[in-house]
């Protein structure tokens, strides 16, 4: 019963690292880079939902609000640096973003300063299922991950936007002569991926302490869990992430909570090992 | 008339010409076969004409107007079609996802392809990148003609088809100019090719070496043993 607990608190765990990395996914699927920036927009996620939090009491209004500021500052981060790189090296594109990543963090830091804080939320008592002790607020965020994960796969599933985003990464010259605007694509893509990101953020926020570094603390697990599941592909990320999750809970009680990371990564190192493109992936780009 | 009309052309993927000054016409509902060696430009000239070549100069005019400084996606949107020799359908779209994407979709369109090409219609929520090579070159052929364009340029059309599937893809291009569509193929199976067109052209080196009406290419001598090789060699 203690492994089950510990595997319940893993996916929510879990769905946080999954956010992150189809944040990440979708960016490389498309633009064929991997954003460092991505941690840095979840950092701003948590902190507009810690704004909006005190006044309003609500977790779903605070996750509305970052999500439409997150998704923002990624269209904004698109528009000024990485439209304007378009064609350059990977490299270049992710020493950019390494900066925009800088630049996002720095600015946290100038205006909500360094010492940690957290969401003030109210004490509640948790559900008993069998031995199982399941917090609400761990609901209440699984849930917002859920409709965040539905929403997206419903978008590039289910409406012309998303099946053209998915046309872009599969094969780029054909949707140029297919009639396929670059311009509309990308930027409903980075849209998505910092609305992504920055429930991802909140979620995050909420779980631990929000303060300038947290997201950037976040982007190796997030990375970890897009190549695990296969770059390029969203239902990989969300596998990926919520194997990554209830690993490292599982595993405390073995190496501890310093360790717990490292021990996921060597998992995610044997499976490439045996099965180089991930989980789910081809690399081919977003499916 | 005619609808495309190309003059000087010059380009290529780096610094190297590969096209060398080519003057090129193709009049409306006409199919006209570009042929050549390995190398000669053809499949370059058709990348060029899409605008999906790199750098490339002349003059290039498309029902009337200059689309030298357009992009593809906007050259699509004046009436074009184009299927490359490769990777030429969405292989991890399904079928009717493919033929969704293409701007100008819609519905009615697509029930109108999917009569002309009944095997689509069957396997419309199948994965294109499994379909075999006859099924995928009739899937690119209705994704280019999505947006009824006026004109399909058609890159090695044939090139990954079985030899007994040949025979169809040129009996589906000879049915487009009563569609309303002209065609410019680039097809390495000059004769086969020849042989439903109206023109054909030789391309050697970048430059249009030999042009003309089809039947007199294909009795022409000196393009047969230059050109096209032996009878039956290309079949």
């Amino acid at each position: 019963m203690y492994f089950a607990q510990l595997a319940v608190n893993g996916l929510v765990q879990g769905l946080v690292i999954s956010l992150a990395a189809m944040s990440i996914t979708l960016v490389f699927g498309i633009v064929r880079f991997p954003n460092a920036a991505t941690g840095d927009v979840m950092t701003v996620g948590a902190f507009s939902g810690l704004v909006v939090y005190p006044m309003t009491g609500s977790l779903l209004a605070s996750g509305i609000f970052a999500v439409i500021v997150t998704a923002a500052v990624a269209l904004i981060s698109h528009l000024l640096v990485f439209r304007r790189l378009a064609g350059r090296s990977v490299v270049a594109l992710l020493v950019a973003s390494i900066g925009v990543g800088f630049v996002l963090r720095s600015i946290m830091g100038l205006v909500f300063g360094h010492q940690p804080m957290v969401f003030s939320m109210p004490l509640s008592r948790p559900y008993r299922i069998g031995g199982l002790a399941i917090n609400p607020l761990d609901l209440q965020l699984a849930l917002l991950a859920a409709v965040m994960l539905a929403l997206a796969f419903a978008v590039l599933h289910l409406t012309p936007i998303g099946r053209q985003m998915r046309a872009v990464a599969d094969n780029p010259s054909l949707a140029r002569v297919s009639g396929i605007r670059s311009g509309r694509v990308l930027a409903a893509l980075w849209v998505l991926a910092g609305a992504i990101a920055g429930a991802g953020g909140v979620m995050l926020g909420v779980k631990t302490v929000v303060n300038p570094e947290m997201g950037w603390d976040m982007l190796m697990p997030a990375f970890a869990a897009a190549i695990f599941g296969g770059i390029g592909s969203p239902a990989g990320a969300l596998l990926a992430g919520l194997i990554l999750g209830v690993v490292q809970e599982m595993s405390t009680p073995f190496v501890g909570f310093t360790y717990k990371i490292a021990l996921s990564f060597a998992i995610m190192l044997v499976v490439l090992l045996r099965r180089p493109t991930g989980l789910l992936g081809r690399i081919e780009g977003v499916r | 008339m005619s609808i495309l009309t190309i003059r000087g052309l010059r380009g290529g993927y780096s610094e190297v010409d590969i096209l060398n000054g080519i003057d090129l016409d193709l009049d409306d509902g006409e199919i006209l076969t570009v042929a050549g060696t390995n190398g000669a430009g053809k499949s370059t000239l058709a990348k060029a004409i899409v605008g999906l070549l790199p750098r490339s100069s002349g003059t290039i005019s498309f029902m009337g107007k200059d689309i030298m400084p357009l992009s593809a996606e906007a050259r699509m949107g004046l009436g074009m079609g184009y299927v490359p020799q490769v990777a030429n359908v969405f292989a991890n779209l399904s079928i009717l996802e493919n033929l969704q994407v293409v701007a100008g979709s819609s519905r009615q369109r697509i029930d109108e392809l999917f009569e002309t090409f009944p095997l689509l219609a069957e396997r419309r929520r199948m994965r294109a990148g499994s379909l075999s090579g006859g099924e995928r070159q009739q899937l690119a052929f209705a994704r280019a003609l999505v947006p009824k364009p006026r004109l399909m340029l058609l890159d090695e059309p044939t090139a990954a088809l079985s030899p007994n599937k040949v025979a169809d893809s040129f009996a589906l291009i000879r049915r487009l100019p009563s569609l309303g569509v002209s065609v410019l193929i680039v097809e390495q199976r000059a004769r086969q090719s020849l042989a439903i067109s109206n023109r054909g052209c030789i391309l050697d080196s970048g430059l249009v070496a030999l042009e003309g009406d089809a039947k007199t290419l294909l009795a022409d001598e000196k393009a047969a043993e230059l050109y096209l090789g032996n009878i039956g060699a290309s079949h």
